[in-house]
């Protein structure tokens, strides 16, 4: 968790920053209004703690600025002044809490601990996930009831992954959420942690696999079983940062997107500093001479073009920081002299952002391996080309020439897949049992020179894919390898129509561990319209409809070439043979009676839309 | 669909440069590029576009007055121009398609998916 403290009493951030570290928070301290609201309004923080009496602009003007701009974060008020007309005007001006200094710092964080509490989704006191326990009040954390023995960064890390527990946290929302301004630590930092993490959990009994990796997009937890804690509030959509630009596209052309910008962002870099230090020399002129309309036009000017620039560039903080610039540099709160100091800390804060950005090649080269493959074979000519394939794929591979250097090669990592290619039917498949035996959850492919249906039968049973390897090029085998683990719901659209009413509102947190976009429509009159607004990756119907029934949406739909390939479900509480029937001969791909489970429903629409991405791949 | 030809007018080479490849390689268009608003118009004059990105804020000729001049010449007024800017207030946006516009790109945007965005505000039918 993340706090702001506004206070100018050293004593008091030096207090409040010690205690609330030790309680596993992370703390930003300022020093007067106008940086607070500077932070306050550029980062994101879960909780403010701000003195009443501030230099600049006072903590009760402060508040009242947050609300007034539609911030919601909660804020707690510290001040002398221990009179309850100054509790109201406090809390009249928007603040959650009021304490009265001199204070008991274990209470204000008691305090603080309630007010996030309350203001969380999660009102329960202990978060937890599947058998992993987390104890705020403790700051301990437990799985299966065996205590993990976590640094604070990692504490935070699980802490941070439990609040938004169906969300994928990036690794740029968990560098800003994590660490405090003043530090500036890599995207390896992130990996290091997750890695040390995902070895204690797995030393507690934890699957391997219990902090999942989305390609490209970052970390969550992987739902198993019942997950205990409440659905946390779905967080406010992040503006895509390079690790998750494009990242529920074709990975080879994301990897080479991500690539390219990376290069452009060489020579981009200089001429951003060229932009800011125009900025800073406006702001030199303004703090000596005042503002001329004409610079304050070309300030403003070359910080609406940051904003673009930074945002295409996928660099979130840099993009908000000059979104805060171009704000002030348009507003007529110039006229007001403390706002000089807040346009010179802003600037001062982008040039730093810009500068301390690494380099993106090291970014993209750092994302570029955020898979692992291993490969299974004697063949070094086969292994090496493929492994070669995989790298320009962004995937790591690692070579076992025999079973016994793979399982060496396990005992030390887990790969995301496992690519064995089968020359000796008998002997591979032995080890293809093995190996699913050892890994359930690693999907393996095999690619074999032979066809039969006996062998393809033997892979299917063991959860194991076929794929011939003298139709398949390495660049097909690393692209069905990357399938399986990629699944197909990232963002997948489905739209559902049904004039069941309270079934419609319950799908989205029916389904909401698959990450669908959801889509509801209840009038079967707006169909057509709706359809092609949200044009969706799959269509759930109901048959019975006032008006217009599912079958014959489903006729209208398969009318139109450009809907042939649509996966279309029926769902309905007809069980007949019949009615089924029907459905199938207008066009539907699958059917379910009601009443349906989550998992029933998810996965069947998930095997329609790895049916239509499978399609697409070979048809490109 | 026939490869379309798009041209992008943006003071930002950089945008240019991200814009051009984006669209290049999500969808195979051709992407002309020019750095101001005069540049754009000759290009627009002289070559055949599908359609045109303009940026809103641009020196000396903004993408307003760009606009406006594009549609005084017969050969550049029926290309259907999408405005490319930063800002996002509804009312702005409304005042954009009062002028006129075909459609509003709000910045940032990830290149690759611009030729999606451009399809769905011109109708275009893009293959997959």
């Amino acid at each position: 968790m993340k706090i702001l403290l506004i206070e100018d009493d050293e004593a008091i951030i030096s207090l409040l920053t010690k205690s609330l570290t030790a309680h596993r928070y992370v703390v930003d301290a300022v020093r007067d209004g106008e940086m607070g609201w500077v932070y306050g309004s550029t980062f994101e923080y879960d909780l403010i703690v701000m003195d009443l009496m501030l230099p600049k602009v006072d903590g009760m003007t402060l508040c009242q600025r947050f609300r007034a701009e539609e911030y919601t974060i909660p804020i707690v008020l510290l001040t002398a002044q221990d009179s309850s007309t100054a509790k109201i005007q406090g809390l009249n001006a928007g603040a959650d809490d009021y304490v009265i200094k001199p204070f008991d710092v274990e209470e204000l964080i008691a305090r603080i601990r309630a007010l996030l509490r309350r203001c969380s989704a999660n009102p329960s006191l202990l978060m937890s996930w599947g058998d992993l326990l987390l104890d705020p009040v403790a700051c301990e954390v437990t799985y299966s009831g065996q205590p993990l023995n976590l640094t604070t960064k990692e504490y935070e890390l699980i802490e941070l992954l439990l609040q938004d527990s169906r969300h994928v946290m990036s690794n740029d929302e968990i560098l800003d959420r994590l660490w405090s301004s003043d530090e500036f630590p890599a995207e390896a930092t992130v990996r290091s942690h997750i890695r040390r993490l995902r070895y204690k959990l797995q030393e507690a009994g934890a699957p391997h696999d219990f902090i999942g990796t989305l390609y490209g997009r970052g970390y969550y937890l992987k739902s198993f079983d019942q997950p205990i804690a409440p659905l946390p509030q779905p967080s406010l959509e992040a503006a895509p940062s390079l690790a998750t630009l494009g990242a529920n596209r074709d990975s080879t052309q994301t990897l080479q997107y991500a690539a390219f910008l990376n290069e452009t962002w060489l020579t981009t870099q200089p001429h951003c500093l060229t932009q800011v230090e125009i900025l800073s020399q406006a702001v030199q002129a303004f703090q000596a001479n005042g503002l001329t309309d004409q610079l304050q036009h070309q300030a403003h000017h070359i910080a609406h073009k940051l904003v673009g620039t930074l945002g295409v560039f996928g660099l979130t903080k840099g993009e908000h920081l000059a979104r805060r610039l171009e704000d002030l540099l348009s507003g007529a709160e110039l006229s007001q002299p403390e706002w000089v100091i807040a346009l010179a800390n802003l600037v001062s804060l982008l040039q730093q952002e810009i500068q301390s950005t690494p380099t993106l090649a090291r970014r993209s080269a750092a994302a570029q391996y955020s898979l692992a493959m291993l490969i299974i074979d004697a063949d070094a000519g086969f292994t090496q080309a493929l492994a070669e394939t995989a790298s320009q794929r962004g995937i790591k591979s690692a070579i076992a020439p025999t079973l016994e250097v793979a399982y060496q090669s396990l005992a030390s990592s887990t790969p995301d897949m496992i690519v064995l290619r089968l020359f000796d039917p008998a002997q591979r498949l032995e080890c293809l049992q093995t190996l699913a035996d050892y890994l359930p959850k690693i999907p393996i492919l095999t690619v074999a020179n032979q066809d039969s249906l006996k062998q393809r039968l033997e892979i299917s049973r063991w959860g194991g894919t076929f794929l011939l390897e003298q139709s398949s090029t390495f660049e097909q085998i690393v692209t069905y390898s990357v399938g399986l683990v990629q699944p197909p719901s990232a963002d997948a659209k489905v739209m559902f129509v049904d004039d069941d009413d309270l079934w419609l509102r319950s799908l989205p947190a029916l389904l909401e561990p698959w990450r669908f976009k959801v889509t509801t429509l209840s009038d079967p009159q707006q169909f057509w319209n709706v359809l092609q607004s949200v044009s969706p990756d799959a269509l759930v119907l109901d048959i019975k409809m006032p008006e217009i029934d599912g079958l014959e949406l489903c006729q209208v739909l398969r009318s139109d070439p450009q809907w042939q390939q649509l996966p279309v479900l029926f769902v309905s509480a007809l069980e007949d043979a019949k009615t089924q029937n029907k459905a199938f001969v207008v066009g539907a791909d699958d059917y379910l009676c009601k009443p349906v489970m989550g998992d029933d429903l998810a996965g069947r629409i998930l095997n329609r839309l790895r049916r239509i991405k499978s399609f697409t791949q070979r048809s490109s | 669909m026939k490869i379309k030809r798009v041209l992008i007018i943006d003071d930002e080479e950089s945008i240019q440069t991200v814009v051009k490849f984006g669209i290049n390689m999500a969808a195979g268009w051709e992407v002309l590029t020019a750095s101001s608003g005069p540049q754009g118009i000759h290009t627009a004059q002289s070559e055949l576009i599908d359609v045109i990105l303009l940026d809103v804020m641009m020196p000396d000729m903004d993408g307003i007055a760009t606009f406006h001049a594009l549609k005084t010449y017969p050969k550049t007024e029926v290309i259907p121009v999408i405005f490319l800017t930063a800002k996002a207030q509804t009312a702005e946006k409304n005042h954009f398609n009062d002028l006129g516009v075909s459609g509003v790109i709000t910045k940032p945007f990830n290149s690759l998916d611009l030729p999606g965005q451009i399809s769905k505000i011109l109708h275009w039918e893009l293959q997959s």
